[in-house]
Order: C-alpha cells, then sequence, then structure tokens
C-alpha cells in the first residue's frame, strides 16, 4: 500500500514534467526579477519537447491565478521569456488570452490584481508594456493579441508605453536633422564655389607678403649679428650667475635670429600685422571650409581639388606662422598669454617667466623683475620655515623638553599677561572720562591679585569623543543591526565585540591571556593572585549563568520536540482518517506537506511571499487600536456621562 | 478528406453527406478567424448579425450606437501584413447624422429574406424601419408603441411580407411592407417581447418568446394563439420518426427526409443516455389536448389560449430559434437555460444543456448549425458551442472581451459570426482553407517560428 502510493506520486510528479516544478520554484520568490539560473534552466527544460511546452503553459496559468502578485509578476516575466521563442507557447496561450490578460493587467473590474498592492501596478505596467512588444512582433499571426491589444487601447483607453513608435519617431526625427544639416552643408558648398577663387587669392597674397618680409628682415639681419651676441651674453652674465650654461645656449641660438630694432621696426610692424590678419582670419576660415569640404556628400571635381587647394594653403600658413615664430613674432598666442600673465599679476601670483618667450629687445627688465620677484618670493617662504619648522631649533635643550612635555592651552586674553605678577592700570587706554559723572582716577591701578583673580583660566570639560559601537548582531532580513548603544542593545542584548558576519567573538579568553601575559612574566605577586582570584570569579559566575540559560534552552527544545512529534501524530492519524480513500489525495497531502516545509526552512533565510501580503502594522494602527478598543471607548463613554451627571446636578441641585 | 473524394468520385458517397461530411468537419474545427477580420465601424455593443439568405455574402450588422453596417464577407477591402490579414470594411454605415436614421441604439436588424435590395432595422427609438440598401434611403417607417426588442420575417414566405416585431408593448405587430401598415396586432403575452421566430416549416407559423416567460405560437390566419409552451410538459428525447406526426403539418419531403435521417442515428444515442423511451407520451399528449378543451370561460375559440399561463422559462425568454428542419425550437431564458422544444408536440425535451451563464437583460441571438447538431449560444463573453441533442459543450471560443450579444451561423461559408459589447464582430472559420496558399505559409514561417536561439 505505502510502496504503491509513492509510486504514484513519483509517476504524477514525472508526469508533472521538470518545467512546471521549475516555474513553481521561480515564481516563489520575492526578487524583482527571476533568478538566471532557474529561468535558464525553465528555457532549456521547454525547449527538449512540445509537452514540456504545454506543461509549462499550464503550470504558468495555474501561477497566474494564484492571488498574489509577485508570484504573478514572476510568472508574467516567465512567460514573456516563452513566449518571445515558441510557437506553440505562443498558439497555446493565445487561446486563453483573455483571462490572461484579465490576471495579468486586471481591467476587469470584478477581477481586480490581488495585493500587494506596488507590486500589482507593476505587474500591470509591465504585461501592458509585454503585450505591446507582442503584438508588435506576432500581432499579425495572433489574432487574439491584436483584439486584446485593440480592446484595451481603444475601449478601454490603457495607456500603452508606445515604445516601437516612439523609437521609430526618434530615428524619423534625427534623420530629418541629418537632411537638414546636408542641405545647409550644400548651401555652404555652394557658396564656397563662388568665393573660393577670391579667397584663395587674398590668402596666397598675405602668405606671399609675409614670405617678403621675411627674406627682407633675413637680408638685412645678417650685419647685425655679432653685436647682438656680445650685448647678450653680457648682460647674463651680470644679472643670472646660476643658470648660466643653460641660458647661454639658448642666446646663442637666439643670436642667430633677426631682432626687431628701429630700423627694421616698421618691416616688423607690417609683419606683425599680416601675420595677425593669417592667423586669426585666414587659418580659421581655411579650417572651416576644409570642413565643410570634407563633411559635403558631393562627388565633385571641384571639391577634390578645392580641398587639396586648401590643404596646401594650411600647410602654407603654418609654415609663414613658424617662420615668423623664429622671428620671434608670436602673434597668435600672443594676447592670450598677455591676458594670462595679466591676470597672473592682478591675483598676486608671481611666476618666473621663461626669458625666451617673450621678444628679446627688452630681457634686460625682464631680467631685473625677475630678480625682484625672486627676492620677494624668497623672504616669505624664508619666513615660513622659520615659523613652522625651525621653531624649536634655536631654544636651549631644557626648554625645548619642557616646551614639548607643555599642554595646550587655548587662546584667551589671560595669555597677555600670563606669568607677569604686577598691577595693572585700571585706565590703561588714556581714555578721558570728562562728562563722567563721578570722581576720575586716572591713575587708579588694579592690584594683581585681583588681576589674577579675574584671569583665572577656565576652561569647559570636555569628553574625549568616543566612538560607540554598533552593536552589529545580525538581523532578520540581512544586514547588521546599526544601533549604536553603550552596554546594551534593546534588542540584542549587551554589546560584544562581534566579527563582520555579526558572530560574537568570544573575548574573554583572549583578555584573559593578555592579563596573564604581564603577571606571567613576573612583575608583582601579590597582585597577580589578587588579579587571578577575580578573574576565576568572575569567570565561575559567567560559567554558572550560561549553564542555567543552556539548561532552559535544552528544556524549552525539547519542550518543542514534543510538541512536533505530539502534532506529528496527530496530522497523521487525521490524514489517515480523512483520507485513506485514494492515493491521489494522499499524495497530495504530502506533497503539500513537503512545499509547507520548504517554505519553513526558506522562512528563516529570506521574505516569504506571505510576509509580503501581511501588512505592516504602523504607530497608526496602534493608536487605533488603543483608541477604538472596546474598554476605552466604554472609559470615555462613562467619562463622558459622569461629567454630564455632574453637570445636571449642579444646574438643578434640586432635582434627583 | 482525399479519400471522401475518391469515394465521391467513384458513387460509393453520394453527394449529399458528401457535402454534409465536409461541412460538418469543417464546422467542428471552427477557431477564431487568423486570417479574416472585419473592421467594426460601430461605437457602440454589435446586437443583432445577419448575412443575407441569397447569396451568403453581405453581413448585416446593428450595433447599439444607432448605427448598422453592411460587409461583403467574401471579397476582402483591405489586405494587410502583407496580405496575410484580409480586412473587411463597412461597404456602408447608416447611423445618427442620417437624416432619417435611428436616434437610439439598435436592437436587431434583417435582410429582406428575398432580395439584398432592402433591409430593415428595429430600434429603442420605436421605429422599425425599412432601408433601400443600394440608396441607403429609409423607404419605410413603423412606428411601434414602444422600444423595439426583436423583429423577424418569415425566409420561407411566399404569400406576403411581413416582419413581425416585438416590443416593450405586450402586443406584436406585423408589419406589412407592402402596404406599409400593421396588418396584424397579436396580444397573448403579458409583458413585451423580446425575440421572434417565423416557423421554417410553415410561412403562417410564428413563434414569440416574452418578458413573461411565456413562448406563444401564433397561426396568423387564424385570431389568438394556438399553443403556449410549458417547461413543465415534456416528452423524453426527439420526436419518435413516426410519419403520421408530420402529416398534418404539412412538412416538405425533404425535411421529413432529414429528420428520418437524424433519428435514425438517435436511437442508439436514446438508449445509451435517457434509457427509458416515452412510453407516456400518448398520454400526455391526450391530456394536452385535453386541457386545451377544457377552457372555463366560454371564449372565442381562438383566445383560449389567453388564458394559458404556461411558462416555457423562469424569467424572460431572450432568445429564440427554430432548427433547420423546422421541427424543433431552441429557445434561451434569463434563468440561464437553454430549452430545446419540439414544435409539434409543444414538449420540452428536457435536453440538459450543461452548465451556462447567459446574459438577462438584453435579447440576444442564437445560431443554428445547417444540420442542426451544433446551436451556438453566447455565454457572457464567450460562445459555446452545444451539441442540440446531448446539450454537452462541444466548443467554447474566447475571443470576445465583454458579452456577447449576437452569432450568425452563415451555412454557406460554415462560418460563424459573433457580435459583442466590446464593439467586434469576430469570424470564426476553419482553419484549413482552400485559399491557404503555399506560399502564405512560407510568409507566416518567416516572422512566426519557434526562436530557442538564446
Amino acid at each position: 500500500m505505502e510502496s504503491e502510493e509513492t509510486m504514484t506520486q513519483e509517476r504524477e510528479i514525472e508526469a508533472e514534467g521538470v518545467v512546471a516544478r521549475l516555474i513553481e520554484m521561480a515564481t516563489d520568490s520575492t526578487d524583482q526579477e527571476v533568478d538566471p539560473r532557474l529561468l535558464k534552466a525553465i528555457k532549456s527544460a521547454a525547449r527538449s519537447s512540445d509537452n514540456e511546452v504545454r506543461d509549462a503553459v499550464r503550470a504558468l496559468m495555474n501561477q497566474m491565478k494564484k492571488p498574489h502578485s509577485q508570484v504573478r509578476y514572476l510568472a508574467v516575466l516567465i512567460i514573456d521569456l516563452l513566449f518571445m521563442r515558441s510557437k506553440l507557447f505562443r498558439t497555446l496561450l493565445v487561446v486563453n488570452f483573455d483571462q490572461f490578460l484579465s490576471l495579468s493587467i486586471g481591467f476587469r473590474r470584478n477581477l481586480p490584481l490581488p495585493p500587494p498592492s506596488t507590486v500589482a501596478s507593476t505587474l500591470r505596467s509591465k504585461s501592458i508594456e509585454l503585450l505591446e512588444k507582442w503584438n508588435a512582433s506576432f500581432g499579425i499571426h495572433y489574432r487574439q493579441l491584436r483584439l486584446g491589444f485593440d480592446y484595451l487601447k481603444n475601449t478601454l483607453k490603457f495607456h500603452f508605453p508606445n515604445r516601437l513608435e516612439n523609437a521609430a519617431r526618434l530615428q524619423q526625427e534625427r534623420r530629418e536633422r541629418e537632411i537638414r544639416s546636408k542641405q545647409i552643408l550644400l548651401k555652404k558648398f555652394q557658396n564656397f564655389k563662388e568665393s573660393y577663387s577670391l579667397i584663395k587669392d587674398k590668402i596666397q597674397s598675405t602668405i606671399d607678403e609675409i614670405g617678403e618680409c621675411i627674406e627682407i628682415l633675413h637680408a638685412k639681419g645678417d650685419d647685425e649679428f655679432v653685436s647682438y651676441i656680445a650685448t647678450d651674453d653680457d648682460e647674463l652674465e651680470e644679472s643670472r650667475p646660476l643658470a648660466l650654461q643653460q641660458i647661454r645656449l639658448d642666446a646663442l641660438k637666439e643670436g642667430q635670429k633677426v631682432y626687431e630694432s628701429s630700423e627694421n621696426m616698421a618691416i616688423f610692424d607690417v609683419l606683425r600685422e599680416l601675420l595677425r590678419l593669417l592667423i586669426s582670419k585666414h587659418f580659421p576660415l581655411v579650417q572651416k571650409w576644409m570642413s565643410v569640404l570634407v563633411r559635403v556628400d558631393v562627388t565633385d571635381k571641384f571639391r577634390d581639388t578645392a580641398l587639396k587647394e586648401f590643404i596646401d594653403l594650411r600647410n602654407h600658413i603654418l609654415s609663414a606662422k613658424e617662420k615668423c615664430a623664429e622671428l620671434g613674432c608670436v602673434f597668435v598666442d600672443g594676447p592670450v598669454q598677455n591676458d594670462d600673465e595679466k591676470d597672473l599679476w592682478e591675483d598676486g601670483k608671481i611666476e618666473i617667466d621663461g626669458p625666451g618667450e617673450s621678444s628679446g629687445p627688452n630681457s634686460e627688465a625682464k631680467d631685473s623683475v625677475n630678480t625682484v620677484t625672486s627676492n620677494n618670493d624668497k623672504a616669505p617662504a624664508l619666513h615660513a620655515n622659520k615659523s613652522s619648522d625651525t621653531r624649536f631649533l634655536n631654544l636651549p635643550p631644557e626648554k625645548r623638553k619642557l616646551l614639548s612635555i607643555a599642554p595646550v592651552v587655548e587662546w584667551g586674553p589671560f595669555l597677555d599677561n600670563w606669568g607677569l605678577n604686577r598691577d595693572a592700570p585700571a585706565n590703561q587706554r588714556g581714555l578721558e572720562l570728562e562728562s563722567h559723572w563721578g570722581r576720575v582716577d586716572s591713575d587708579a591701578v588694579i592690584p594683581a591679585e585681583k588681576i589674577a583673580e579675574l584671569s583665572v583660566h577656565r576652561t569647559v570639560y570636555k569628553e574625549q569623543p568616543v566612538e560607540i559601537q554598533p552593536c552589529n548582531a545580525p538581523l532578520k532580513k540581512g544586514g547588521l543591526c546599526q544601533r549604536r548603544d553603550l552596554k546594551a542593545c534593546p534588542f540584542h542584548g549587551p554589546i560584544v565585540p562581534r566579527d563582520t558576519e555579526g558572530n560574537p567573538i568570544e573575548q574573554i579568553p583572549s583578555s584573559v591571556e593578555s592579563k596573564n601575559q604581564p603577571s606571567a612574566s613576573g612583575v608583582i605577586d601579590t597582585d597577580q593572585d589578587l588579579d587571578l582570584d577575580k578573574l576565576t570569579v568572575e569567570r565561575l559566575f559567567k560559567q554558572a549563568v550560561k549553564n542555567v540559560r543552556e539548561s532552559d534552552i535544552m528544556k524549552k527544545t525539547s519542550k518543542r520536540a514534543k510538541l512536533a512529534r505530539v502534532r506529528e501524530h496527530n496530522e497523521a492519524v487525521l490524514r489517515d482518517a480523512a483520507i485513506a480513500s485514494t492515493s491521489y489525495s494522499q499524495a497530495f497531502g504530502e506533497r503539500e506537506e513537503a512545499v509547507e516545509d520548504n517554505r519553513m526552512g526558506r522562512k528563516t533565510k529570506k521574505p516569504t511571499l506571505n510576509s509580503m501580503l501581511r501588512k505592516k502594522i504602523t504607530a497608526k494602527d496602534r493608536i487605533s487600536k488603543r483608541l477604538l478598543s472596546a474598554r476605552a471607548t466604554d472609559a470615555s463613554i462613562h467619562q463622558l456621562m459622569q461629567g454630564e451627571d455632574l453637570k445636571y446636578r449642579e444646574a438643578f441641585p434640586n432635582q434627583w | 478528406m482525399w479519400k471522401e473524394v475518391r469515394a465521391r468520385e467513384e458513387g460509393a458517397l453520394p453527394p449529399n453527406s458528401f457535402a454534409s461530411r465536409i461541412r460538418s468537419r469543417r464546422t467542428s474545427s471552427l477557431e477564431l478567424s487568423q486570417r479574416k477580420e472585419i473592421v467594426s465601424p460601430h461605437h457602440g455593443a454589435v446586437n443583432s448579425l445577419q448575412v443575407d439568405l441569397i447569396e451568403g455574402r453581405y453581413l448585416l450588422s446593428g450595433a447599439s450606437d444607432a448605427s448598422a453596417a453592411a460587409f461583403d464577407v467574401q471579397h476582402a477591402t483591405d489586405r494587410e501584413g502583407n496580405g496575410l490579414i484580409a480586412k473587411h470594411k463597412s461597404l456602408f454605415v447608416v447611423d445618427k447624422q442620417l437624416e432619417f436614421g435611428h436616434k437610439y441604439a439598435i436592437s436587431s436588424v434583417l435582410w429582406y429574406p428575398v432580395d439584398t435590395g432592402l433591409f430593415v432595422t428595429g430600434s429603442l427609438d420605436h421605429h422599425v424601419k425599412v432601408w433601400d440598401t443600394n440608396s441607403v434611403q429609409v423607404v419605410m417607417d413603423f412606428k411601434m408603441p414602444g422600444k423595439v426588442y426583436g423583429m423577424a420575417m418569415s425566409a420561407i414566405a411566399t404569400t406576403h411580407m411581413l416582419i413581425a416585431a416585438g416590443s416593450e408593448d405586450v402586443q406584436v405587430r406585423l408589419c406589412d411592407i407592402a402596404s406599409g401598415a400593421f396588418t396584424h396586432t397579436l396580444s397573448g403575452h403579458r409583458d413585451g417581447v423580446m425575440s421572434l421566430e417565423w416557423s421554417a416549416s410553415s410561412e403562417w407559423i410564428l413563434m414569440t418568446g416574452g418578458c413573461d416567460g411565456a413562448i406563444r405560437f401564433w397561426d396568423i390566419r387564424r385570431a389568438g394563439c394556438f399553443l403556449v409552451l410549458d417547461q413543465s410538459r415534456s416528452q423524453l428525447g426527439r420526436r419518435p420518426p413516426l410519419s403520421t406526426n408530420t402529416v398534418n403539418k404539412g412538412l416538405t419531403s425533404r425535411m421529413a427526409s432529414s429528420g428520418q435521417y437524424s433519428a435514425k442515428g438517435l436511437v442508439s444515442q436514446r438508449k445509451s443516455s435517457l434509457g427509458n423511451t416515452m412510453k407516456q407520451l400518448p398520454s400526455l399528449r391526450k391530456g394536452h389536448f385535453l386541457s386545451k378543451g377544457s377552457t372555463v370561460q366560454r371564449l372565442h375559440p381562438g383566445m383560449t389560449s389567453g388564458q394559458n399561463r404556461a411558462t416555457a422559462h423562469y424569467g424572460a425568454v431572450t432568445g429564440l430559434k427554430a432548427t433547420g428542419d423546422g421541427m424543433y425550437l431552441i429557445s434561451s431564458g434569463s434563468d440561464s437555460r437553454l430549452r430545446l422544444w419540439d414544435i409539434e408536440s409543444g414538449c420540452n425535451t428536457l435536453v440538459n444543456f450543461e452548465a451556462m451563464r447567459l446574459q438577462t437583460s438584453k435579447g440576444m441571438k442564437l445560431a443554428v448549425n445547417d444540420d442542426s447538431s451544433l446551436v451556438f449560444t453566447p455565454c457572457m463573453a464567450t460562445v459555446k458551442a452545444y451539441d442540440l441533442w446531448s446539450g454537452t459543450v462541444k466548443k467554447t471560443f474566447h475571443g470576445h472581451y465583454e458579452s456577447v450579444n449576437c452569432c450568425h451561423f452563415s451555412s454557406l461559408d460554415q462560418e460563424l459570426y459573433t457580435g459583442s459589447n466590446d464593439r467586434q464582430i469576430l469570424v470564426w472559420s476553419t482553419p484549413f482553407s482552400a485559399a491557404f496558399e503555399e506560399q502564405d505559409r512560407e510568409k507566416v514561417c518567416s516572422t512566426d517560428q519557434d526562436n530557442w536561439s538564446d
């Protein structure tokens, strides 16, 4: 009999299939997502055969009928997975599609979605989203899908997220923007075509002019070469003896350059003007046109040639710029850098500029400035050094020692006459108190004792900040208790050091050892004895307490076990009596039990579906419970009646 | 199927049974049509549907937004999704905007039985209107004493063209299209009349079901009703296959033969399911005639049944449908019952139709398939196909999202049309269609396939 029953049970489970069990497992969770491993398992199981798919549909619809939104939500997620993959699944699900929709979206008024309400709302929005997706991808083949979608959208006016259309619209917008920008580019290109030769000529002429200028300069510069070297060297040797080597090299290089002087100033001016024009106007122009040419979508001979020429032009400009830079005419960077320098000066930060950066002729002045600035720089730095690091260095050793141990006292007026023992004038400021009514004694003196009395140093006692350790006891819902109490947490008892998991670390032995160790080294015998005595007493006491507790626990557990045994027996008897008739019901009962056990086992670990359904008791609820309890209302009514009675009696004292 | 074609070629299978076999196979495989879609122009519940009786091509629908529309169910107006979905848009719509249109909900629509040039609409605004289909104009207007709940025209009438209209009023009126006047006022019901049906075997017999729960039979050539169906008067099983019973009704030979044919099949069924046969039937029938004869008051002989307060249903009779052979009547009531009546004897055949829940507030249109083996009944948001003789549910059609009001079975295409409160008109057809070509199949497969790739 027994074996037969187990056999049938097994067969049933076998028939039910792997998928059904997997689905049951996957939907029994409080997470927002289905466990990916289970999901994968479901997928592979469903993939194996058509029967499994049929089972999956049946199991999922059963899950969908459960009065718990979380279960339904997870079931919907699994349905989506299979729906997007299996044709058979689709055809099977679609047969009862109205039922599915009413269970997942809850559009029927008499069949609202079950609690918890937060999950229910996510379930609804998710299902609507999924329905839209399904309709978009498979609507053509399944009239039921179309019908359901149409009904929800057009009859019930549900709001669909409209993912697909939104995406299409975005794409459309992007395309339009691109077309517009292309048109603009094309227009620019046309403009450019017209003005191309003009621009080119202009730029070319500027470049040519620059070239000419440079040529002229070079022709002139050759004969001034030697004298410059001499002067430069002298100056440098005088002012900067330290960086001599480096600067000399620089100077030698610079010496070969042509410098501006009164003779060639005009040329330099022209050159500078031209350079400015070239860099500030023509160069960006060339860049712009080049980018236009690169981006424009025209396959044209003109475009290629123009692009080539512009690249050449740009190279010319760059080379011209370099040449000018060699001459010391850095115009583009010039104004910007100048601005920077100004800012720096305004901020009061002093920096040493490299000598080669500015144009050569006024290097003398520059150097002098440099020396000044370096002096200025040095002075405060030295001061700072003195004040910070080498404060005690020049003091006698005993004083240093004293200073190191001296207490730090907060600043106060009493520090003014610290250690002085003399009288102070009462009116030390020399104020003339002429209009004062009383006698004015300008020589009044406050005696030293009084001053000492007045300047008694008071400080507010400040407790040493102690960090209160958190309780750190493990919580049921995961994590550690973060309550900070001094000695005992109201929830988790006395605060003991715990490890990262929240398990208490047995500290007594270690402390004992640490205490014992110095005693072992042998310092004072009596003390040690005393200590040991104390320790043993303490330990004994703790042991006793522990023993008592353990015995208590033992008693409790044994009691519980006994109760459990009794219950088990009762249940067995009841079951036998009630459902001895069919093996099916027997199996059913046992399976239920197994599930129950499973749940019980899990309860300790994580929140269950039931806990989601349970309403949280808020303070309001508690208060209302208090206030609305029968006793309280009775009492208040009684009180009110009494009050009224009293009033009545006062008002009509002659009546009963 | 090919085997049958071969048998038919060889002459082993008579043409009639070949056709009926194919038909019944197609009927039994009905499901929501994936490719045929009727685009409902209605903004309210679809109350009534009818396919014309001549070509079986034009579907007429009446809705509660006072609109009526006609569709061509054989030729699609539009195709969608690579031509997979055939959309049937309305050929014309008549609604409130029309000058002579109805003001309130249309409760029933009818094609003129012999021609699609005319159709009739009855509305809750107390009017029955006759329309010219081609010009979409009202050609005749009958003002009824109350809201019109139902109408019927006889499909076999050769001597009259009467619209029987049942309304809030207790009297059933017969509107004559030929003269534009009421020819008859049939009084006998004690409450409004929801459903009417002309006999399929005699053009003068009208059957009406009222909100008082009575089903009355009228012979329009005589005064008063001649029969009131009584749910407590019953016979077990179908009528005995005696030709003498059918003589006085003057059935056509075709119907008689078909009756006999179907009765033969039933003998075994009756033995198995119903046990004892109709031993008591003769006595019952005698009693029936006795009761008819013994009236207390002396009335006009035709009016005697006016006193008969027998009921066919507890509550209102919401739908009536005669079988194609004109021998049986199916009635549905607000007591959520379906009853099958023997028209000849007027007895309840006690077929127990399985549990159902019917809409109670509105009249509804039942449908019967062409060999009268199935009855399609709107059951809230679903349609159930019951086996007519055993009462078991053969199939349940899920697809509508709100209560279904009407179904109509087109015997030409073996298609079922249903109209519902969710404003949709759905087509239910067999998935094996001749028009479904290989090419289409390929198209389907390209997008609707298993996709286990990841």
